[in-house]
């Protein structure tokens, strides 16, 4: 891959503005609302992109998903919705920085963290990309049965006003989402009796539900969603604002750089996705930081780092999809299917057959998320305006639109009602801190689980002791002990040091 | 004096998980390993995790540290009306969906939950509705063409 070559690909992606422009205004719109996911809308724009030339369809499918990852952390920030799975670890932090009246530079944080961790990592997969599609191979089901557990045990660590009750919640959720028929005789499990839950929860209801319904339920509290002091200074949103957001984000560069790297390390595991790849990252940022303590009240850090990684993502999922002709997730399964109807081969050969492709993609992600950045920053001053509608107006229209898009993923009635049921759970487990997250997290987590476990064990004839008897399956478990005892660790140094 | 913790409400999520585990143990009794070992893996550390928080409640009880109150679920008791009230306009907004269609059912939801929400100035008691009735209607109807239930207003407009 020569410089000439690159320019040209830049150049052909940079005259392909006319159909990037409507995929990213598109992708914040879907990916602000729960329950539009980026493969939804493709498959709904299926006709669309197959009826156009295989390059124009290449981009406006990369631009919508990647401005979709993106916009998710919009609603986490502003009204504590995720409008994605990946986008739950924002709201951590996101949404604290919100009701301190910090809505605009949390938002600002949020857009530069994507746009860089997205670019860096697409510029770092154009150049590695012979390396990294190795990658995913030294991951087998038993590595990955950890690499899931792992996830959940950070996101409880994560929770650690009470761990344990984070755990409960993650466990809890793991097994709901083993509801459904089995993979290898399709017996049902768990249904009560419901056709509808044969094919295993339903995720959007599962999200819109235990966050939106939640969060409206325990919103009409207070008239507002953010502090008093946080009114004033929302109500005063000025422009200095937003380059307030953006000196802090110039200030964190470096935490941009590497949480973005976890994101594309973790996206190049099929399966393993952003929802995994944004928690890692933000469980590694508070445990290297100097104030640990000071993750969940609304701390920039804790903007980035999901931010960074779920964007760092976009880049990895499409490795083995290209490298290997696995997809890494639904959305790039969507992806293959169109560029298979255009008669694209994926795999190795793809790079020697059609390297304007394989490298194209890239290049048009990077350009992508050049033209993101223009678009959305201005937005960020006008969207922070949002906290100040009473919760009387926002808690209705919340919980009815968003009942209404649970219908969206299957078409069926029953997912209104499951959201509504999952909301009533939310509620309990919000009032009474069984984080939700996690619980969203095992959902997610569950069916995927169940895949690489049933593998692992059937390799061995059911013998358990598969899970320790591969080198990097146990330096993995090694981690996961370690996540698990390092805060208590530091909790007891902390104490220890007063009183020394 | 440190106020007591309402142990009572943080009983509710492990009552509810260790019921809906007893259930899967049971839906799965009959099955191949294969179906049930995930199941039987997950659902008995569940168990375990229970078991070591109603440890854990049982000894602040001793303490005096907390007891068994659950009045946190439902406090501040002034908004318990507004909330049981938007469950229960939301219940029958799913309930009546296949006769009354999206466009008049989510009208007349977001009317009434408003209304549970103490709004009474007419403009934006008719005026939100109105709007969010109409973009449900122009993106999921026309836009989309998903299929919701269609009802009076569908019907007329089609």
């Amino acid at each position: 891959m020569s410089w000439e070559f690159l320019a040209g690909q830049f150049a052909a992606q940079f005259g392909l503005w006319w159909v990037i422009w409507p995929a990213i205004l598109l992708g914040i719109v879907v990916g602000v609302l729960p329950g539009f996911s980026p493969q939804n809308t493709l498959i709904m724009l299926l006709p669309l992109t197959l009826a156009v030339p295989v390059e124009q369809a290449f981009a406006f499918m990369v631009s919508l998903y990647c401005a979709n990852h993106l916009s998710g952390g919009i609603p986490a920030i502003l009204v504590r919705i995720p409008g994605s799975g990946g986008a739950a670890a924002t709201t951590l932090d996101g949404y604290p920085m919100t009701q301190k009246g910090q809505a605009q530079q949390a938002l600002v944080l949020s857009f530069v963290a994507s746009v860089l961790g997205g670019l860096i990592t697409t510029l770092a997969t154009l150049a590695l990309l012979p390396w990294l599609s190795q990658l995913g191979l030294y991951l087998r089901s038993v590595e990955m049965v950890v690499v899931m557990l792992f996830g959940l045990t950070l996101i409880a660590v994560i929770a650690a006003k009470d761990t344990l009750k984070a755990l409960i919640a993650g466990f809890f959720g793991l097994l709901i989402g083993v509801i459904g028929t089995d993979h290898i005789y399709n017996a049902p499990r768990a249904t009560f009796g419901f056709l509808e839950l044969y094919d295993g929860v339903p995720l959007v209801a599962a999200l819109i539900g235990l966050f939106a319904v939640s969060e409206a339920l325990v919103m009409i509290e207070e008239k507002l969603i953010v502090s008093k002091e946080g009114r004033e200074r929302a109500r005063r949103t000025q422009w200095a604002d937003t380059v307030d957001g953006l000196r802090i984000s110039l200030q964190k560069w470096w935490h941009i750089v590497w949480t973005s790297f976890v994101g594309l390390f973790i996206g190049i595991v099929p399966g393993a996705g952003a929802s995994i790849a944004a928690f890692v990252a933000y469980q590694q940022s508070r445990l290297w930081s100097k104030h640990p303590e000071r993750y969940g009240t609304g701390v920039p850090e804790g903007v980035i780092a999901p931010e960074a990684a779920n964007n760092g993502v976009t880049s990895g999922s499409l490795v083995p999809m290209l490298a290997l002709g696995v997809p890494g997730g639904t959305t790039s399964a969507v992806m293959m299917i169109v560029l298979q109807y255009h008669g694209m081969v994926m795999g190795p050969r793809l790079f020697q057959t059609n390297p304007e492709l394989a490298y194209g993609v890239f290049v048009a992600m990077a350009v992508a998320y050049i033209f993101m950045i223009f678009t959305i920053l201005p937005l960020a001053r006008y969207m922070a305006r949002i906290v100040l509608i009473e919760t009387t107006y926002l808690a209705p229209v919340i919980i009815l639109v968003t009942i209404v898009a649970a219908f969206s993923e299957r078409q069926y009635l029953f997912d209104m009602a499951l959201a509504l049921v999952f909301g009533v759970i939310g509620y309990i487990a919000h009032k009474t801190s069984y984080h939700v997250t996690a619980m969203l997290i095992g959902i997610i987590l569950g069916p995927l689980f169940e895949q690489y476990l049933v593998r692992a064990l059937r390799i061995s004839e059911g013998n358990v002791l598969v899970l320790f008897s591969s080198p990097l399956g146990n330096a993995l478990w090694g981690l996961l002990a370690l996540s698990l005892v390092l805060p208590y660790l530091r909790q007891w140094r902390g104490r220890r040091r007063p009183a020394a | 004096m440190k106020p007591r913790a309402p142990l009572g409400a943080d009983l509710v999520i492990p009552a509810l998980a260790l019921g809906f585990a007893s259930y899967f143990f049971h839906s799965i009794a009959e099955l191949p390993w294969e179906a049930k070992a995930n199941g039987a893996l997950i659902g008995a550390i569940l168990v375990l995790l229970i078991a070591l928080q109603l440890v854990r409640m049982a000894r602040q009880l001793a303490r005096g540290e907390g007891d068994l109150r659950a009045d946190s679920l439902w406090r501040p008791a002034d908004v318990t009306a507004k909330r049981l009230g938007m469950i229960a306009v939301t219940a029958a907004f799913i309930a009546t969906l296949p006769w009354a269609g999206l466009t008049l059912g989510l009208f007349c939801a977001m009317l009434a939950a408003l209304a549970v929400m103490g709004v009474r100035r007419p403009a934006p008691l008719l005026g939100l509705p109105l709007a969010v009735a109409a973009a449900a209607y122009l993106l999921f109807i026309v836009a989309l063409q998903s299929d919701f239930p269609h009802g009076p207003i569908e019907k007329l407009l089609s």
